[in-house]
């Protein structure tokens, strides 16, 4: 018996010691621009590419697109050279350590946002056929989806690289048939190359994950209901309606099943085997304990039975639930054409009744260069008025 | 014993990866790093510039010239999933093709035109002296463009993803839009990642 407790005891202690970190928890108040520089410099590094994404979208939501583009840059060298061995993802697949804990890159969507938000950069730089790689990147993200038709049906990234082509004098209408196959609503217009101003428009709470299951580990997203459903410009005394291309709830949904997902499955097997054995050595072992004749066996039984429960407690099967919660749910893209000079575009997002809610209306002042696209982005996040 | 357990595993719990660092390690321009993606590196970028330079200086128009043949690189067109820095493809097969032709070609400055009509202004109106005569003409015409792309060929299933990317280079007569020369160079590449990412 006394050995039983010295064993049981020494378990525990070696369990809580190992679960300590180390790290001290870092002081976030939920300011994305307080937060992220803060962790991205003194944070986990597992966790810096999440940062990074974040801080990227609220610079550029604020206009400040120079700001976004190096962080954008960083995350995206992360992104493109995750090949071959990872101590970290290894780690990760381990029983007794949480999915969490490795790199964070994101699941396809959020890759292929990333992509999609330097490659306007990018065409707002004039960078054409860099806007066209990161856009032909993002759908790139999107091709690992389980079931054919769920792979590579992004609109609006094929139709923007169609267009790319189309305006550096090449031939984009492979792209722009892709675009055309994988619409879920509204055909995309035929492309025009004297549109000389794109309008980048984004609305609508995104996917945000949680784990379900026993043990939180299946991966799910929860698709909220937005308040947005279109947007109405109003520039040049011209009013016109944009319906969104793509659904981001859609992308993150109809992935399909990760591979890691039969690892954490595998794991959750385990840990309720475990447990369930754990109790039946318990019990027996409590039952045992009390004939004198077993007692020896009894206690042996039971210690093996806390120990059992001891190795389910610490399996760890509950799904990376990380998100970058910012992101929206709809993209769409506004097509004009205008003279170069100052211009005022104030865009309203309009709800399910096709009706404007004041406190998203956006007033963007913007110059058409000449001889250049002018690239605006909104978003119904974005702050206002804003000149870019 | 109960406390060097303890001690010992709240040592291991950080599980901060490298926790001294990695010192800088000097490697080779032309040389794979431990650090590589499928995209375009800079052994990609060397390999292709080396082989372009080469290339080039052994075309009669070149190597046959009487007179140093005028060249304006335009810059490359990327045509693939990867945003590169096109500035750097070009300086290097310019500094390349200067080293190795020991002033068989020219370039011309042409990314730095307004530059150098704000100085060629400022000389025509006086405000700074001019060893020649600031009214003639003298910025040069090109005799030939040198441009290229860069393609690619990207695929992914279950075993990983596969990139190839073909690099042409082509040099263009401007008086006649003749391709006087072309050359290219082709990568291929292939990684998994683990499967924590998949």
């Amino acid at each position: 018996m006394k050995g039983f407790l010295q064993a049981a005891l020494l378990a525990c202690l070696v369990a809580v010691t190992g679960c300590a970190t180390g790290a001290k928890p870092l002081p976030l108040n939920g300011d994305v621009f307080h937060d992220a520089p803060l962790a991205i410099e003194q944070g986990p590094p597992r966790d810096k590419l999440l940062w990074q994404y974040r801080l990227a979208l609220a610079e550029m939501r604020r206009g400040q697109f120079d700001a976004a583009k190096p962080v954008l840059d960083d995350a995206l060298l992360t992104l493109g050279g995750l090949y071959g061995k990872d101590s970290e993802a290894r780690k990760s697949r381990r029983l007794f350590q949480q999915e969490a804990k490795k790199t964070f890159i994101g699941e396809p969507y959020e890759r292929a946002m990333a992509n999609y938000y330097r490659g306007i950069l990018y065409w707002r730089d004039g960078e054409i056929d860099n806007a066209r790689a990161c856009f032909r990147n993002a759908e790139f993200e999107d091709s690992d989806a389980e079931a054919g038709e769920y792979k590579c049906d992004y609109t609006l990234f094929d139709y923007l690289d169609g267009f790319a082509t189309s305006k550096l004098g090449g031939d984009g209408s492979d792209a722009f048939k892709r675009a055309e196959a994988s619409a879920r609503g509204a055909k995309p217009p035929a492309y025009d190359k004297s549109v000389n101003t794109l309008l980048f428009l984004d609305f609508g709470p995104g996917p945000v994950k949680f784990g379900a299951g026993k043990y939180n580990e299946e991966l799910r997203f929860r698709e909220a209901i937005s308040p947005v459903q279109s947007v109405q410009v109003k520039l040049d005394n011209e009013i016109v309606n944009i319906k969104s291309a793509d659904d981001l709830n859609f992308q993150a949904t109809t992935r399909g099943g990760r591979v890691m997902d039969h690892v954490l499955a595998n794991k959750a097997v385990f840990k309720s085997a475990t447990s369930t054995l754990g109790d039946a050595a318990i019990i027996s072992g409590a039952i045992l304990a009390t004939d004198h004749e077993h007692e020896q066996a009894g206690f042996a039984l039971l210690a093996a039975g806390l120990l059992t429960k001891l190795v389910s407690a610490a399996t760890t099967p509950q799904a990376d639930t990380r998100c970058w919660e910012a992101l929206p749910q709809f993209l769409a893209l506004g097509q004009f054409k205008l003279k170069p000079g100052q211009h005022t575009a104030t865009v309203n997002f309009l709800n399910a009744e096709g009706k404007t809610d004041p406190k998203f209306a956006k007033q963007i002042t913007f110059t058409v260069p000449e001889g250049r696209d002018a690239v605006i982005y909104v978003s119904d996040q974005s702050t206002t008025p804003q000149t870019q | 014993m109960v406390a060097g357990i303890a001690m010992l595993a709240g040592c291991a719990s950080s599980g901060v990866k490298n926790p001294s660092g990695v010192p800088v390690t000097h490697m080779n321009a032309d040389e794979q790093g431990f650090v590589t993606g499928t995209g375009v590196e800079s052994q990609d970028l060397v390999a292709v510039t080396d082989k372009m330079a080469r290339s080039i200086l052994a075309i009669p128009q070149i190597a046959s010239a009487s007179t140093p043949p005028k060249i304006v690189l335009d810059p490359v067109v990327n045509n693939t999933r990867f945003p590169i820095n096109k500035d750097i493809f070009n300086t290097r097969i310019r500094t390349e093709l200067n080293k190795k032709s020991l002033g068989k070609v020219t370039f011309l400055a042409r990314e730095r035109m307004a530059a150098l009509d704000k100085e060629r202004d400022l000389k025509r109106t006086g405000e700074v002296t001019s060893t020649t005569d600031p009214k003639a003409q003298e910025f040069l015409g090109a005799d030939y463009f040198l441009t290229g792309e860069l393609q690619g060929l990207s695929t992914r299933t279950k075993a990983g993803t596969s990139d190839y990317i073909l690099y042409a280079c082509q040099l263009i007569d401007v008086r006649t839009s003749a391709i006087v020369w072309e050359d290219s160079a082709e990568i291929k590449k292939q990684g998994l990642e683990d499967a924590a990412y998949r």
